[in-house]
């Protein structure tokens, strides 16, 4: 039952191996093994129904004069056991695959590295793009069952099956639906279905990964980054690199992939499907993806996210733009804006990459998207200086138009302190003047940026109010205070504002620095 | 935002303010009172449902004040809360509006 092969000696097992033939088992082995130690050693389980201990014990001896130890055709129940002794470990050990067929099953999700479908109603499998992904399954569940046990709901896969010349896994998934499905047949659904995609956004990014378990993001975006190199001018390729690099390393879970296709509800419960594209890090780089999916891959052909989705354009907008609100917890549109144009950055790159990469080049549509992608992108580096975001920090164009952003932005800090209505106005005051000098001021006549940073600490509680713009160095406080005396007809109309900043602030500070006016507001509250 | 609410009787302009004066809403003010201090031979604004005033409501202010003196006219302000009155007292403006 045994036969020589170019360097490996191959045995086949077959029946049942227990105690009362595990010792004949043993001989022919080592027969055939006498002279090969060190030799690749392939065991042909395909027609093992059943080993016992005193079978693996042969095994292990085997493996001690030849290491090199393969077992392929493994059934389910043999598996079991070689899994739970331990073997899988020691040995390459190589599933008996049950085939199965997707021809004419439903098709309800799809990811970066493959699709799913329902087989029967209880089960669905993910079939992989890849021909040769038995590595990618392996990952894949390593992630899945690292994300369980980090609390993050998810199925995992029970089986690997053949599905034609691909692999699939086979997940147990009971009367579920995708949230694309929901919101492409219940569009009254919408809200709710923001709330549960944001709670579980929030749910993984707060999800701290044991180092080293998954990859770091931003190591993949900065290969995104330096490949647009040859594809954008000097400058603009050198300053893309440089924001990439500036994101700060974290150690929270982010999905990678996380649209609606891969959320699906199970009885009540939210279920992530697709998790083999699980890393580590900044949020931006989630953010970017998820644009990517309801608003960047359609933005050229407007029909391809109800290919994919199965909704329109519209509905695939005010998804992003409700889960943005509600993942940053504000409904500031200027807010909403600067992390949107941050999440661009990173979006549009990945975009033409993937497009460029699949010789999107090559023809009149591709170049045409890439073009408009690569225009937004130029546009964008222009101005976005990092890709970090604060919640305590807004970043905004410096003109008279804005104010109401920027008064918003604070009061609902402020709120947030239970701050007396007096001390809110003359912060609101004060933040007015400083803001509106920087917007008439600090660029003219040209327009710039300004950047508000929010703190609160202390004890008393003290306020801190920063504005920062680039534009000309100018202290505002050097002004010389306007006369409160003179009469009506007297008094001139300029300088009130900041006098009124300066009596109702407790501290008022201005520098210049790093290119940048820095004005500091406090207020004891 | 800001709610401007103008009656016209008897000479008298009255016209109420709701919300915000600052800077992007005291333009419209402006606008709004042009009328008024061309036809009254008085302007009364109503305070009461004022939220926040900025320098920029106060240079309106001052303006209708001004306009108003010049053409033998009179100008009172009604309903004015408490952080909005600290303002007035701040910039002096109490001693040159009258504020009921």
């Amino acid at each position: 039952m045994s036969e020589h092969e170019a360097g490996a000696v191959t045995f086949a097992l077959k029946g049942r191996i227990d105690s009362l033939n595990a010792p004949e088992m043993e001989r022919q082995l080592m027969e055939q093994l006498a002279g090969r130690a060190d030799a690749p050693v392939e065991i042909d389980a395909s027609e093992l129904q059943y080993i016992s201990s005193a079978g693996l014990r042969v095994l292990l001896r085997v493996k001690k004069t030849n290491p090199d130890m393969t077992i392929t055709g493994v059934n389910s129940d043999v598996y079991e056991v070689l899994d739970m002794t331990g073997f899988t470990e020691l040995m390459t050990v190589e599933k008996a695959y049950r085939t199965v067929s997707v021809e004419g099953c439903e098709e309800i999700g799809r990811g970066a590295n493959g699709t799913i479908y329902r087989i029967d109603r209880d089960n669905v499998v993910k079939v992989y793009n890849n021909p040769d992904a038995l590595e990618d399954i392996q990952h894949e569940r390593e992630v899945a069952r690292l994300a369980l046990v980090l609390g993050i709901p998810t199925a995992i896969s029970y089986d690997v099956v053949k599905v034609g010349d691909s692999y699939g896994s086979v997940f147990e998934l009971l009367n579920a639906s995708s949230f694309s499905k929901i919101l492409a047949t219940e569009p009254e659904r919408m809200d709710w279905c923001v709330k549960e995609y944001v709670d579980m956004l929030r749910k993984i990014h707060g999800t701290l990964v044991p180092e080293g378990k998954l990859p770091d993001v931003r190591l993949t975006a900065l290969g995104w980054a330096e490949f647009m190199r040859d594809y954008l001018p000097e400058e603009a390729g050198a300053k893309l690199v440089a924001l990439v690099e500036a994101v700060p390393h974290d150690d929270h879970m982010i999905h990678g992939d996380y649209h609606t296709k891969n959320l699906e509800l199970q009885n009540d419960e939210v279920l992530l499907i697709d998790m083999d594209t699980l890393a580590v890090g900044h949020p931006i780089f989630e953010l970017a993806s998820i644009y990517n999916s309801f608003v960047g891959y359609s933005e050229y052909d407007h029909e391809v996210i109800r290919r994919f989705q199965g909704f329109d354009r519209e509905t695939g907008v005010t998804f992003w733009r409700k889960s943005l609100a509600a993942y940053l917890g504000t409904a500031n549109e200027m807010k909403l804006r600067e992390v949107e144009d941050k999440a661009r950055v990173v979006g549009y790159t990945r975009m033409i990459r993937r497009s460029i990469r699949r010789r999107g080049l090559e023809t009149p549509e591709g170049r045409a998207e890439i073009d408009l992608w690569k225009s937004e992108l130029l546009e964008l580096l222009e101005r976005v200086d990092a890709l970090t975001f604060d919640p305590d920090e807004l970043e905004l164009e410096a003109v008279v138009e804005n104010l109401p952003y920027v008064q918003e932005f604070i009061d609902s800090h402020l709120e947030k302190t239970g701050c007396p209505p007096r001390a809110q106005m003359q912060i609101g005051l004060a933040a007015e003047e400083i803001f509106v000098n920087i917007a008439s001021y600090a660029y003219a006549p040209e327009k710039g940026r300004a950047k508000v940073r929010v703190e609160v600490s202390g004890d008393p509680v003290t306020v801190t109010i920063t504005f920062l713009d680039r534009g000309m160095p100018y202290d505002p406080l050097q002004k010389e205070d306007p006369d409160v005396t003179l009469p009506a007809e007297e008094r001139d109309i300029g300088g009130l504002g900041i006098l009124l900043t300066k009596k109702t602030m407790d501290d008022v500070a201005y520098e210049y620095r790093d290119g940048q006016n820095i004005l500091t507001l406090k207020k004891k509250i | 935002m800001l709610n401007i609410t103008n009656t016209f009787e008897d000479g008298i302009a009255r016209c109420a303010l709701e919300g915000r004066l600052d800077t992007v809403t005291a333009p419209e003010l402006e606008r709004e009172l042009r009328d008024a201090i061309d036809d009254a031979t008085e302007l009364v604004l109503d305070m009461e449902k004022l939220d926040y005033i900025s320098s920029a409501g106060l240079r309106v202010l001052l303006a209708a004040q001004k306009a108003m003196t010049g053409k033998d006219g009179k100008m009172k302000l009604t309903g004015v809360g408490d952080i909005i009155m600290e303002i007035f007292d701040t910039t002096g403006f109490s001693e040159i509006l009258t504020i009921e």
